[in-house]
């Protein structure tokens, strides 16, 4: 039963720890902050596992435990982020334009946290409106909006990127 | 189905279409233009949030997990850890007071207190930061001892370590030094002022920010006897 237990366990870890860890770095924007985010959400759910009735639900119940791990966090302290440090671990080495992708991802980074988290459980977690709403404590209609709003923000950021390399050149 | 409706949904989630939303881009080539624009722009904002995860995540998590206590034992070695805590503290007070320095807490100054700061930096991240075995440049070290006029401690004292961290305003040299005291973290801090000097213990270590030069630097050592040696040999 025990085993069980633990294998169930391994699998959602191995499972959904690089989702968690993107989500809660963009979210603290400290690389070892979400590491250490990622850990207590799998601590705190070991704990609780046996209050999880469907395996199907896990990857929600993760997602807010870090959420509440995220926000007790910075009730706790305010971090002091260099987002210089991360600079270059954080540039993709696969062939993109890595510029477009920094720009992008600052754009991101600018976006006000209301309209950022939806947009990541989006984007990350793969998450529909509905479900966003949930994991918020949102309604669906606040949570479109929302999204709305971010995407019309960054492709405007990304639009004046654009129009200012156009104009340089 | 409008294309003001079209577009609302298409901005709201893109990657989800429903069957009036595919009838309307049938008809309209301004929303099946717009919907291909959005879906180029998708891509990109996908890769630009997927960050690298550091290496062997996952077994991070669960090796770290099995280490942790059982809760019945928890109890334990919390009491434990407090009664040794308080004779570490008298010990510690003893000591200081011979010392006459005055030691602050870390209660005492604050935890955003760039001495209380470092040594949580120090005590969280070092360890990985050692296996990484990560050196930068050894003249931006020494440039920036120069600039806050200090020494390097030559007589026994090696780098272990040399990189980048935080400091308040901006980021510091991390230099972890192998000492005969034992490992000793320098952080320097050129550009930004650390505020008066400030001796600090806290989580069984010790810290001191000192200014100097045009900023300061902060030195984070098993106990205050071993920032008082490195202090001097930074000074002689």
């Amino acid at each position: 039963m025990f085993a069980r237990k633990e294998s169930r366990f391994e699998s959602l870890v191995r499972a959904c720890s690089p989702e968690l860890y993107r989500y809660g770095y963009w979210l603290c924007r400290d690389r070892f902050t979400a590491q250490d985010l990622v850990q207590e959400t799998f601590a705190r759910a070991w704990k609780s596992w046996d209050d999880l009735r469907d395996d199907k639900a896990a990857k929600s119940w993760l997602y807010t435990i870090l959420r509440n791990e995220h926000a007790r966090l910075f009730e706790r302290k305010r971090l002091d982020i260099d987002d210089t440090q991360e600079l270059d671990e954080l540039v993709d080495r696969s062939g993109r334009d890595p510029a477009q992708e920094l720009e992008l991802r600052d754009a991101v980074n600018t976006l006000p946290p209301a309209y950022r988290e939806p947009l990541l459980l989006q984007t990350i977690g793969g998450y529909s409106c509905a479900e966003i709403a949930e994991i918020m404590n949102l309604t669906e209609g606040a949570v479109m909006t929302r999204l709305t709003r971010a995407r019309i923000a960054l492709r405007r950021a990304d639009g004046s990127v654009a129009a200012r390399k156009g104009g340089t050149r | 189905m409008t294309c003001f409706e079209f577009r609302r949904l298409l901005l709201a989630h893109p990657r989800e279409r429903t069957t009036e939303q595919e009838e309307h881009v049938a008809q309209c080539s301004r929303c099946a233009k717009l919907a291909a624009d959005a879906a180029a722009f998708e891509m990109r904002l996908e890769q630009a949030v997927l960050v690298p995860v550091p290496d062997a995540l996952a077994d991070k998590i669960l090796l770290r997990q099995k280490m942790r206590p059982q809760a019945r034992y928890r109890l334990w070695a919390t009491a434990a850890t407090l009664v040794l805590g308080v004779a570490l503290g008298i010990q510690l007070y003893r000591t200081y007071d011979a010392a006459h320095e005055n030691v602050d807490t870390a209660m005492a100054v604050g935890t955003n207190h760039p001495a209380v700061a470092a040594i949580s930096f120090v005590l969280d991240h070092e360890p990985e930061l050692l296996i990484q075995n990560r050196s930068d440049d050894p003249s931006v070290m020494m440039s920036a001892f120069q600039r806050l006029g200090l020494k390097f401690p030559s007589d026994g004292v090696s780098v272990r370590y040399l990189g980048k961290c935080p400091v308040p305003g901006g980021t510091g040299d991390h230099v972890v030094l192998t000492t005969p005291y034992g490992h000793v973290t320098l952080i320097l801090v050129p550009d930004y002022p650390v505020g008066s000097r400030v001796m600090v213990a806290d989580r069984n270590m010790a810290a001191l920010a000192s200014p100097a030069g045009k900023g300061g630097y902060i030195v984070v050592a098993q106990s205050p006897q071993t920032i008082r040696q490195i202090e001097r040999m930074l000074a002689s």
